[in-house]
């Protein structure tokens, strides 16, 4: 889930800073840069790991402040394909989940990568949202409804990670961009909310 | 900015939670005095409900060594280390080709990891969840190696879990 990167970035530091030593200045300078900020084909900056070197420190002329050339290491958050990852679910509707894992939202099951077959049930008083229900087996019927329900957390798969490219506009009701989405599935064995699976002798039996 | 290397290492959820543990992230409602930005502190809370959170480095070390025999992929072994599957079923998804590979030792593999990683902690209300966390903690340790508490690395951070245990440990 957790990946180390080593980077190496110019910046300039800003005088208010100064008091500071350097290496705690940069830190500091490079934790608003880039904590909490998704670089492409990256992923998802989680935190500045450490400062490797730090070389520069050149005044350029009408400038206020001194510019350096540091390599550090960031902890970023990308998850390879075939990764399992629990998560809560975040939204329900007819087009499939929305996960999230608190620190990141966007992740998307879309509806045929729930397990097959499943049917969505809308709630009274909501119009989209919804919950999906796994139809699992003919001969049991309302034991052994299993239930996707909002406070559960739920294991599933990831199949991709995209970046997609910030959009020159944007019209106004759509969501705000996603710059990391993650597409993931829930139809496999252990996949799902964790409790459908607490119970598992009896339906390894059945699968 | 220069990517020099986008792949310098692999994390286990709990380097990442002994990472944010070590700059002074903890559970409780005074975090404004910490140097940690509110996004890390969503990363923490999210890796504290995973198994990660009772885990300690020499659980993660042996858990490494002990399965070298089973030849597992660098990928299966982290997902392993983070999910800390119980059941048979819970591992399936995680090592590709089961079946062929193992057939057998498969249980071997999970009760291996039920051996040697401890279990997370239940999900209840989360002042129980504290206690409980703790509770397993100490039973865990009692079992282990008692060489936790001398282990410099430990003492030096400031983990206030790890002294509480070392306290407990030293009196019986």
């Amino acid at each position: 889930m957790f990946y180390l990167s080593l980077i190496e970035h110019t910046l300039r530091l800003p005088p208010h800073l100064l008091h500071l030593p350097l290496d705690e200045a940069l830190k500091t300078e490079l934790k608003t840069l880039f904590i909490d900020k998704v670089i492409a084909n990256l992923g998802l900056c989680i935190s500045v790991y450490d400062i490797r070197s730090i070389k520069g420190g050149f005044v350029f002329p009408g400038d206020g402040a001194s510019t350096y050339t540091v390599e550090f290491r960031l902890i970023v958050f990308r998850p390879f394909i075939g990764e399992i990852i629990v998560a809560k679910v975040k939204e329900s509707d007819a087009n499939g989940l929305r996960l999230s894992l608190g620190f990141f939202d966007d992740i998307y099951v879309p509806v045929d990568q729930l397990p097959i077959p499943s049917r969505f049930e809308v709630l009274p008083n909501m119009r989209n949202r919804g919950r999906w229900i796994w139809d699992y087996g003919g001969e049991q019927s309302d034991e052994q409804d299993f239930l996707i329900e909002e406070t559960n957390p739920i294991k599933f798969q990831v199949q991709n990670v995209i970046y997609p490219s910030i959009p020159l506009e944007q019209p106004e009701n759509t969501k705000p961009f996603a710059p990391m989405v993650i597409t993931g599935t829930v139809n496999n064995d252990g996949l799902g909310p964790v409790s459908w699976w607490e119970e598992a002798e009896i339906i390894e039996d059945k699968s | 900015m220069k990517i020099k290397e986008a792949n310098a290492g692999a994390l286990t959820n709990f380097e990442v939670l002994d990472f944010l543990r070590s700059r002074g992230a903890s559970k409780d409602p005074t975090r404004v005095i910490v140097s940690i930005a509110p996004s890390e502190f969503k990363v923490y809370d999210y890796l504290m409900e995973s198994p990660a959170c009772n885990q300690t480095k020499e659980q993660v070390s042996e858990f490494l060594t002990r399965c070298e025999s089973y030849k597992l992929a660098k990928a299966e072994v982290l997902n392993i280390i983070n999910l800390r599957p119980s059941q048979l079923v819970e591992i399936v998804p995680i090592i590709e080709e089961s079946e062929k590979r193992f057939g057998e030792k498969l249980e071997e593999l999970v009760n291996l990891v039920v051996e040697v990683l401890p279990e997370p902690p239940k999900k209840a209300v989360p002042e129980e969840e504290k206690e409980v966390e703790e509770d397993t903690a100490d039973g865990k340790n009692t079992d282990e190696d008692k060489t936790e508490t001398t282990n410099p690395e430990q003492i030096d951070e400031d983990q206030t879990e790890e002294n509480e245990d070392g306290e407990q440990m030293e009196t019986p």
